[in-house]
């Protein structure tokens, strides 16, 4: 299994996650993380979507599918080497009074993670990373009461050096293929 | 874009000029009638509800202008529409209420949706406030029709009519043809405007922008690959005839020598009788074209997608051959077949461009390569089954005097399972776009509804209808709508008292256990006469020759009824999930 990251760049209308997400349903696909914000440009969203398939050829289908869409105005599927790309996750701890201190110094310089709330006897520590990173970091924490933690979809960008959504409706701009 | 503020005259008051008076607010309903008329519409299928009456009160005063046809179901609505897109080459527009007006109409759209035919459906909603609250006749129709729609759009304010509609029409007839469907609140079509009606017509969309014009390294790469070819083979989609490019097709082919087949909906394109044109491919199709795929070095693939239907199983499919595939749809270059040469874009330009590039060649010896097939099939099924002299009637042979009759110039507009692939197999056609069929969905029930559109499409045609006894108990209540009209459709039930086509996958397949195939009928020609049709029965092999003349000689509609073969197979048969060299000949 390959993890794609596909971006769809659309307009930002009602009702467009969920024709966009029928078509991973369509074709059996599970969609491991979304991630939907508006870009640069009003009116334009952009969504990042990770999946995990066999078939680079599959992926390909799937792309011009989602091209077809006609509020969709570009589609690119990467590989992970392609982009640069994070997540962002909060764990919980529970820091109640007598318990082992938590060692700051390590969380920060080792893990690059932060405090980012003190609670009464707990607080909220924010890792970004890949899911690696963050599933290292987990690994550390855990021995710590982890009382919640959440992670979010994937955001990336690509390695060109234009911006990709550079490359909307310009003239030249057609198609995918 | 283009403003056409000519069309709509109202409009004049709310310029400058007129200083004085007060610009006229008009409703989302009447609105949405100025912007029909300003897209041409003259012909709306449909039927009233609560939610959409607004807009019915509207076209009271638009009666003039626009023709509304009352159906008795909303599928026959959708289906009606879509015959009429088939003659006139723009969409067919519905009209229908909200919860069961539009769910009604869903099996329309998929259908129009697989088989690429422009519609625009107009589909009421409760009012805005309530949306969401499970109101009365509240059902997501936004939500249900996505995934069978090129496109959706709820109008929840009056002011959206104008641009939503134009945009509705642009997508619905533009680049790959399709369903689009406009769910409007009541809400939206009481309210006024609150700014001047103005109607431009949509030229581009930003997101979407279909490719006409080929790109011409495309087309080089193609050009070089037909050239090089000792054994090339054109497979001729729907998508000519939506491209009007059948000229160019014969042109291309005739430059080129190389042998054409068609698909089910491609049938048509070219005449039956050219000598190029060497028949239809599929499931039931011929046995040559469907055998020799195997045989090609490349495979020209025109506006078609290599649908399960044809290829049989995929894996097996043309593996020997380099596929040049002209598609205006990018998503389907390599979505089944890999193709070598891709040229994306329409039909009629891609064959312009290419006829220029490729030179002419003698393929005589590979062509006739062809006609050992045709041989055999020939004598093993075409023969007996158009020359028996025993037992009832066979569907062939009421096909074929039909043909004959009509000098292959009629429309034929089939319904689903095996009367359809008999009709495909022996009528000879002699003019484009005399197909009509239900390809990619195979809905039971689409043809008397379709036959009814088309001939309100094309009234200079001569329309037959020809349907299975299953298939004409969907949707036989659109006779009446036939009458009230008084369009002059021909309707041809093949009766075998059988769901037949499923009667012969459990002989086939499932060791004849026929479970739950046979019909108890009821007396079609006595319906027929209830609804004011006229109509009779044949079922002696003498009388066949007599009885297609009265239909065809009928002055109005006319149902005819032709007992037939109860058990009888349709041949060649490409056994789903094997490979097209498999074809069965029994
Ligand atoms: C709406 C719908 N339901 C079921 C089917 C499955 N089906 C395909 S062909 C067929 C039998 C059609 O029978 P009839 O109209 O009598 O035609 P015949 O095959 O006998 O010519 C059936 C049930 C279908 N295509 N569409």
């Amino acid at each position: 299994m390959t993890t794609y990251t596909i971006c769809i760049f659309t307009e930002n209308t009602i009702g467009l996650l969920n024709r966009i997400t029928i078509i991973f349903t369509r074709r059996r696909i599970n969609i491991e993380s979304l991630t939907v914000s508006e870009t640069e440009r009003k009116g334009v969203s952009r969504f990042t979507i990770v999946i995990k398939h066999e078939s680079r050829e599959e992926v390909e289908k799937l792309v011009r599918q989602i091209r077809k869409i006609v509020e969709v105005l570009a589609v690119f599927g990467y590989l992970n080497e392609e982009i640069v790309y994070n997540e962002i996750a909060l764990f919980k701890v529970s820091t109640p009074l007598g318990s082992k201190p938590l060692d700051v110094e390590t969380i920060n310089q080792q893990y690059k993670a932060w405090v980012v709330y003190w609670g009464l006897d707990y607080v909220v520590i924010e890792k970004t990373g890949n899911d690696t990173e963050i599933f290292e970091f987990f690994g550390y924490i855990k021995q710590y009461d982890i009382l919640e933690f959440v992670r979010s979809g994937r955001v990336a960008v690509g390695k060109t050096e234009k911006g990709l959504v550079e490359y909307l409706p310009e003239s030249e701009w057609a198609y995918y293929l | 874009m283009e403003a056409i503020a000519s069309i709509a005259p109202e409009v004049i008051e709310t310029t400058p000029s007129v200083s004085n008076t007060v610009p006229k607010l008009i409703s989302g309903s009447e609105a949405l009638m100025m912007g029909l008329v300003a897209e041409g519409v003259d012909t709306i299928f449909g039927y009233p509800g609560g939610a959409i009456m607004p807009v019915y009160d509207a076209l009271y005063d638009y009666q003039d202008r626009i023709n509304h046809i009352l159906v008795r179901h909303e599928q026959g609505a959708g289906h009606a529409a879509q015959g009429y897109a088939r003659m006139q080459s723009r969409a067919g527009v519905c009209l229908v209420t909200s919860g069961p007006g539009a769910t009604n109409l869903v099996t329309a759209i998929a259908d129009a949706q697989i088989d690429s035919t422009p519609m625009v459906c107009i589909v009421g909603q409760v009012a805005k406030r309530l949306l969401g609250t499970d109101a009365f006749q509240e059902a997501d129709v936004m939500g249900v029709t996505m995934p069978i729609t090129k496109w959706n759009y709820q109008i929840t304010n009056a002011d959206e009519v104008p641009e939503i509609l134009s945009k509705a029409f642009y997508i619905a007839q533009s680049g790959r043809p399709g369903p689009v469907l406009i769910d409007m609140t009541k809400s939206a079509q009481l309210e006024l405007m609150t700014k001047p009606f103005v109607y431009e017509r949509c030229q581009s969309i930003i997101s979407y922008r279909p490719r006409r014009i080929p790109k011409q390294e495309q087309v080089e790469v193609a050009a070089r690959l037909i050239n090089n070819a000792k054994r090339p083979y054109v497979l001729v989609g729907h998508g000519v005839q939506i491209a009007k490019a059948e000229d160019e097709l014969r042109l291309f082919v005739e430059k080129t020598g190389i042998p054409v087949a068609t698909t089910l909906l491609g049938q048509s394109t070219i005449s039956t009788d050219h000598p190029l044109y060497v028949g239809w491919l599929g499931m039931h199709g011929n046995y040559g074209p469907n055998v020799m795929t195997d045989q090609a070095d490349v495979i020209i693939a025109i506006g078609m997608r290599f649908d399960d239907r044809v290829t049989g199983d995929a894996s097996k499919y043309i593996k020997q051959a380099k596929v040049v595939h002209i598609e205006i749809d990018p998503s389907e270059i390599d979505k089944i077949i890999r193709a070598d040469a891709p040229v994306v874009g329409d039909a009629k330009e891609a064959l312009k461009a290419l006829t220029a590039l490729v030179e002419p060649n003698d393929h005589t010896i590979w062509r006739n390569e062809f006609r050992k097939y045709d041989t055999i099939e020939y004598e093993q099924i075409t023969l007996p089954e158009l020359t028996s002299t025993e037992g009832k009637i066979r569907m062939a042979e009421v096909i074929d005097m039909l043909s004959k009759k009509t000098n292959g110039e009629a429309v034929l507009v089939t319904d689903v399972g095996q009367h359809q692939m008999m009709a495909s197999r022996y009528y000879q056609f002699r003019r484009p776009n005399s197909l009509v069929t239900s390809g990619g969905m195979g809905t039971m029930g689409f043809a008397l509804p379709a036959a009814f559109g088309a001939q309100v499409g094309a009234p200079d045609r001569q329309i037959v209808a020809i349907i299975g006894d299953g298939c004409f108990q969907m949707t036989l209540q659109e006779l009446g709508t036939i009458v009230q009209n008084k369009q002059p459709v021909k309707a041809i039930i093949l009766n075998n008292n059988f769901l037949g086509m499923v009667r012969q996958w459990q002989q086939l397949f499932h060791e004849r256990r026929y479970s739950f195939v046979e019909l108890q009928n009821p007396d079609f020609i006595t319906i027929a006469r209830g609804f004011g049709m006229d109509g009779q029965t044949c079922d002696k092999r003498e009388s066949l020759s007599d009885a297609l003349d009265t239909m065809l000689n009928h002055d109005g509609p006319f149902l005819l009824e032709v007992i037939v073969e109860k058990e009888e197979n349709v041949f060649p048969m490409v056994p789903a999930g094997t490979s097209v060299a498999q074809i069965r000949l029994k």
